[in-house]
């Protein structure tokens, strides 16, 4: 090992290969073969969920700040690319990364505030904004039309280029997803990395070390939300109709429990998590057990807490987190000048 | 001589409790200072104001003639202040090699801009620094274990190696000797005596007496919060204030 060298790399080159081949040839031929646009659909909701596992991946599972309302950044990506498609006649393309951008816009406003909140109390607040983003989404009809939602016509316009055809909609999904997973890996798997793993792992201690604790927060807050944003665009476009039942708590939820499942801190098990709760209730879906989804991701999360904190593939303990989540909420700052849950 | 680090007139209270009853000390360039007192005397408290964890109550503190006790811990680790934690506070879920580079991360600090370039230049940085921290406490075998795995006794190491790894002027270690048996204790009182070698400044908490006396060029006693000696190792052994707070006799 070359002294200049972070060790431990290697094997995920060879991964990042096998998936993409998965993803860009195997996927798209086994989809052609089987010939139903519904499982197109499955595919691209796979997808946008991978990538919503993979930007809470880095927020929750390797800063380890537990973010309860993920959906609702995905909601303010998917209703400004449905406005800004219907009402401007923008294309795909410009309205996604403007998507991503109002969705990060939301989330630093959101962390400035919050972000000196210890642990649990954090994780209350992001339920309690993103219940409140909801709730925007729900009631100011004037704009969003409430629980109507938005439909859009002509919904993947690439410039002129009608991109809507299954086939052709799977690898515009594809594209973004992987490019924006990469993106992610290149941040979680690098120092700026190693120093997100030490907030998780104690934050003060970290501080002592000369991290900023509190910029670093923030920032993974709002890549996070950006990247969700980009899910959200990908959702508007490919759906055609956006909705606020789809950025509801419970969708927040169902995230967390695939960065849970997959392990905190591991960008594969945030995949592997997505693909198996959004895969897993449409293939149950066959046998009509539809109707137990939500039923059926509360188990799993539940079960995988208690018997398998660090998941699938994980660096670290849900257990663990959750457990210091709570540890810290009742340590009143010393110097009683911030109240209890304040640094 | 101007001091590294000088404490002027600290106090520290919690509600009715007065930990550090004003306290005024100093320490040169590359001296080697050792801070004793029985338990609850409030050496811990002292660290963690030094370091920015807790604010003072009255008093100031110079850094290299600048005053740091308003300053965010992060700050202080900037200008040069390394520290380890009395109860072990490693990254236990990240390997030797990354606990470690968290130091040198801290000290070069890391961007999301240059991190998607990924720029050579300051990954290189960091990783240099995070070997030489490694190679100097003897851990670069280990580099890739988890850090959970390593002994009671590494983790001691892996905790010093994280704070060299910010390549500090001054290191303050909070009973490095603690839990560790006797040649594991001269192993450590060797290693820190190099580190003094090399040029670091050094404020060691320690209640191992014999390791203290044999180390130090000066022994600070705080006992209740305040401070009842300040002296050469052989002056304070002798004294007979310090053998009254420690052994609670009027002599
Ligand atoms: N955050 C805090 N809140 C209230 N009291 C505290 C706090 N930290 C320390 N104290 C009190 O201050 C006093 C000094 O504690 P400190 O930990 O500094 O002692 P110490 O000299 O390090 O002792 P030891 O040798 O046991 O480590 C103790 O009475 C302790 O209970
Ligand atoms: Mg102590």
């Amino acid at each position: 090992m070359s002294a200049s060298e972070r060790p431990g790399k290697g094997l995920s080159r060879l991964l990042t290969l096998a998936i993409l081949i998965a993803v860009f040839a195997l996927a798209p031929a086994a989809l052609y073969l089987a010939g139903r646009s519904y499982l197109y659909q499955v595919a691209n909701l796979i997808m946008i969920f991978a990538l919503l596992s993979a930007s809470m991946h880095l927020v929750t599972g390797v800063a380890g700040l537990l973010q309860l309302g993920h959906a609702a950044f995905y909601g303010v990506g998917a209703y400004t690319a449905a406005l800004l498609a219907t009402r401007f006649g923008l294309p795909f393309p410009a309205t996604m990364p403007l998507a991503g951008l109002a969705a990060a816009l939301v989330a630093f406003l959101v962390a400035l505030p919050t972000m000196r909140l210890v642990s649990i109390y954090f994780a209350v607040a992001t339920l309690g904004i993103g219940q409140m983003l909801y709730l925007i989404m729900l009631n100011w009809v004037d704009v969003t039309k409430g629980p109507n939602g938005i439909l859009l016509f002509n919904a993947l316009r690439i410039f002129n280029f009608d991109a809507s055809k299954p086939a052709i909609a799977y690898y515009v999904v594809a594209v973004v997803t992987v490019v924006s997973i990469l993106v992610i890996h290149r941040l979680s798997h690098s120092y700026y990395g190693n120093a997100l793993r030490a907030l998780r792992e104690d934050d003060q201690c970290a501080e002592a070390m000369g991290v900023e604790t509190v910029r670093l927060k923030i920032q993974s807050f709002t890549i996070s939300g950006f990247f969700a944003g980009v899910a959200g665009a990908l959702w508007a476009h490919t759906a055609g109709y956006v909705s606020p039942a789809d950025f509801s708590f419970t969708v927040s939820i169902l995230i967390l429990s695939m960065v849970v499942l997959g392990g905190l801190g591991s960008l594969p098990g945030a995949i592997v998590g997505a693909v198996i709760l959004i895969g897993l209730p449409e293939l149950l879906r066959e046998f009509k057990a539809g109707d137990y989804r939500n039923l059926i991701i509360g188990l799993v999360l539940f079960s995988v807490i208690l018997f398998l904190p660090r998941g699938l593939i994980g660096e670290a303990s849900a257990l663990d987190l959750m457990r210091r989540q709570f540890a810290g909420a009742w340590r009143r700052a010393p110097d009683r000048r911030g109240g209890m849950g304040w640094r | 001589m101007t001091a590294l680090l000088s404490i002027e007139g600290v106090t520290r209270r919690f509600g009715g409790l007065t930990a550090i009853d004003d306290v005024t000390a100093s320490l040169r360039h590359h001296e080697l200072v050792g801070l004793i007192g029985p338990n609850g005397a409030g050496k811990t408290t002292l660290f963690n104001l030094i370091s920015g964890f807790t604010p003072l109550s009255a008093g100031a503190i110079y850094f290299k003639g600048r005053r740091i006790d308003r300053l965010k811990p992060f700050d202080i680790a900037h200008l040069g202040v390394g520290r380890t934690f009395q109860n072990l506070r490693i990254f236990p879920n990240m390997s030797v090699f990354d606990n470690v580079s968290v130091g040198a991360i801290g000290a070069q600090g890391v961007g999301v801009v240059s991190t998607l370039l990924r720029r050579r230049g300051p990954a290189e940085a960091i990783s240099e620094q995070t070997w030489a921290a490694l190679r100097a406490v003897g851990l670069e075998a280990q580099a890739t274990e988890l850090a959970a795995n390593l002994s009671y006794g590494r983790r001691k190491y892996l905790e010093i190696a994280r704070a060299l790894a910010l390549d500090p002027e001054l290191l303050i270690l909070d009973e490095p000797a603690a839990g560790l048996n006797d040649t594991e204790t001269q192993g450590l009182a060797d290693f820190i005596r190099r580190l003094h070698k090399g040029g670091l400044s050094i404020l060691l908490v320690e209640h191992d007496m014999k390791l203290v006396m044999s180390i130090c060029q000066r022994v600070v006693v705080l006992a209740s919060g305040r401070k009842i000696a300040d002296a050469p190792p052989a002056v304070v052994k002798a004294d007979p204030a310090v053998l009254e707070a420690y052994l609670g006799v009027e002599t």
